[in-house]
């Protein structure tokens, strides 16, 4: 694909609508992410780093 | 944008033939080879001291000399010129098992290593690079711009900015030698057993913040790629076959990311080519700027610093390197304020945090394969996504990095203290080829990096989601989860 190509393919590409399933990806990582950082920031509190 | 300057990132094989071995083994394979060399000193062969080492200097003459006083009877120069044909030997054999041209490999690697090296030498310059007051009188000189020896590392950046954006013909006639993924990976081999000596020397701080790694993966793979991607997608417009890759090079870990998302989802292979060719730049912007950042606003907090730009920088050249210059950069502040932390805890910590987020790169290619393949891209006929592509899409490099972590943690702790008391000299000896792949990765990267491409038409959009994300998302809340796990903790200090 030449360069030409690729730079109308990126200007005039129509738009994608987020489909059901890029929304629970999306909704599933951010909930399980933020979960898990809390829970990693409550052990980091409970449990201190030794010197 | 020629295909030419595409082929930089991935350099494909026109005739279609094979290599038996890819560019993460033979980093494996040339890392531990170096590694065990160096280990020879522990039962007094000294088999490498003869790599060259640069000091900080304000006479040329000083500037060189042979890594071990076993051999400095070759000089400055016999031991570059021996540490050159030794690379250019080794890395021409690379090149082979690679299938590529090898006499045009040697003739561009010939240009890749004295340019780099000549760049690293000037970095060393005492007016560039003394740091204390101290260091200034010794060698008599009343101004410096303090970037300590390691500012080296920009030096060979620039020098690769500058033929990358004035001599394109030039870059082009060395892109088969301008490999940056390969000289990190290498340099990240070697590294694993540096750390180990270090973190040996005190190891439960060591475990610590391994413990405090986890977050790092969390934020890469579950924040950090849903913000992107959401984005790219919703605010910016773009396909899922274009999304998904771009998200994954700005959130996870540049290059290697955008490739194997861009497989998984069986996108065409041009969109991660052109995403990583993205990475490379802003990776370039990072390195120039965070490092001097941390310096200013984290010298007080180094382990945040190291973190933050494990975090933040993307590509495991830059992100390394770039924990190398803070290092460097933070530890001179501290010294000129009387405080003398231990030398590679800050670096160790960036290592560690890229290491690690590396190490999910399969995972997270396959679980998005799977996603795309049965549910999204549904294609008849065209495979599914099988377990088997997380061992296919894992970073081999990082089996090379543990080896060397647990072989050196084993000699520093585990074997009789004769022997464990040579084990940091053994290793730094390592240590000094991997300041030379830091090197050569630094010129690398700065060879591939023609700033024209932003400006080019059509893909403005693309740097205008890595530019909003990695600097309106992606750097700050990097910086928020490293002062969250690791304020407060403080290197050793030197005894």
């Amino acid at each position: 694909m030449s360069e030409t190509d690729i730079r109308k393919e990126l200007r005039d590409a129509p738009v994608e609508p987020l489909l059901p399933i890029e929304k629970k990806l999306i909704g599933w990582s951010l909930g399980i992410g933020l979960v898990l950082l809390v829970g990693l920031a409550l052990l980091n509190h409970f449990v201190p780093a030794t010197f | 944008m020629s295909d030419t300057w595409l082929n930089n990132i991935a350099p494909p094989r026109a005739d279609g033939v094979t290599a038996p071995i890819n560019e993460d083994w033979l980093a494996v394979v040339l890392g531990l080879a170096i590694f065990v060399l160096a280990l020879a000193a522990l039962v007094n062969v000294d088999l490498i001291g003869w790599v060259v080492t640069t000091s900080v200097w304000i006479n040329l003459g000083q500037a060189l000399k042979a890594t071990s006083t076993s051999f400095a009877s070759l000089g400055g120069v016999g031991a570059l010129i021996a540490t050159y044909v030794a690379l250019l030997v080794v890395l021409s054999a690379g090149a082979a098992a690679l299938k590529s041209n090898v006499t045009k490999f040697a003739l561009a690697f010939t240009a890749v290593f004295w340019i780099a090296y000549a760049s690293w030498v000037i970095g060393n310059y005492a007016n560039f690079a003394a740091v204390t007051p101290a260091e200034q009188q010794k060698f008599g000189i009343n101004w410096s711009l303090k970037l300590t020896g390691e500012g080296g590392y920009i030096f060979a950046l620039i020098a690769g900015l500058i033929i990358a954006n004035f001599f394109p013909r030039f870059a082009e006639a060395i892109k088969e030698a301008v490999r940056p993924e390969l000289y990190i990976k290498i340099a990240i081999v070697i590294l694993g057993g540096f750390i180990a000596v270090t973190a040996a020397g005190k190891l439960s701080l060591a475990s610590s913040l391994l413990l405090r790694g986890v977050a790092a993966i969390v934020e890469a793979y579950l924040i950090y790629w849903a913000v992107v991607y959401f984005v790219a997608r919703k605010w910016f417009g773009f396909s899922r076959e274009w999304a998904a890759p771009l998200a994954s090079g700005i959130s996870i870990c540049g290059v290697s990311a955008a490739i194997a998302v861009g497989g998984a989802i069986r996108a065409r292979p041009i969109v991660p080519v052109l995403v990583s060719s993205l990475v490379v730049i802003f990776a370039v912007v990072e390195v120039l700027i965070l490092p001097f950042l941390a310096q200013a606003f984290l010298s007080h907090e180094p382990l945040v610093a190291g973190a933050w730009i494990g975090l933040a920088v993307k590509t495991d050249g830059a992100a390394v390197a770039a924990g190398g210059i803070t290092e460097s950069l933070i530890l001179a502040k501290n010294a000129a304020e009387g405080v003398n932390y231990q030398p590679g805890w800050i670096l160790g910590t960036a290592t560690t945090i890229k290491v690690f987020i590396d190490i999910f790169i399969g995972i997270w290619a396959f679980v998005l394969g799977y996603i795309w393949t049965n549910h999204i891209n549904v294609v008849p006929g065209q495979a599914k996504a099988s377990v088997g592509e997380i061992w296919q899409r894992f970073p081999k490099f990082i089996i090379g990095f543990l080896i060397t972590f647990a072989v050196g943690l084993y000699l520093a702790l585990g074997t009789p203290a004769d022997i464990a008391k040579k084990v940091p000299a053994a290793i730094g000896e390592a240590n000094t080829f991997r300041v030379i792949f830091f090197i050569l990765t630094f010129f690398s990267i700065g060879v591939l990096s023609n700033f024209k491409t932003l400006w080019q038409e059509g893909f403005g959009k693309l740097a205008a989601v890595y530019l909003v994300t990695l600097f309106g998302f992606v750097v700050w809340v990097g910086l928020l989860i490293s002062w969250l796990f690791f304020s407060g903790i403080n290197p050793p200090l030197a005894s």
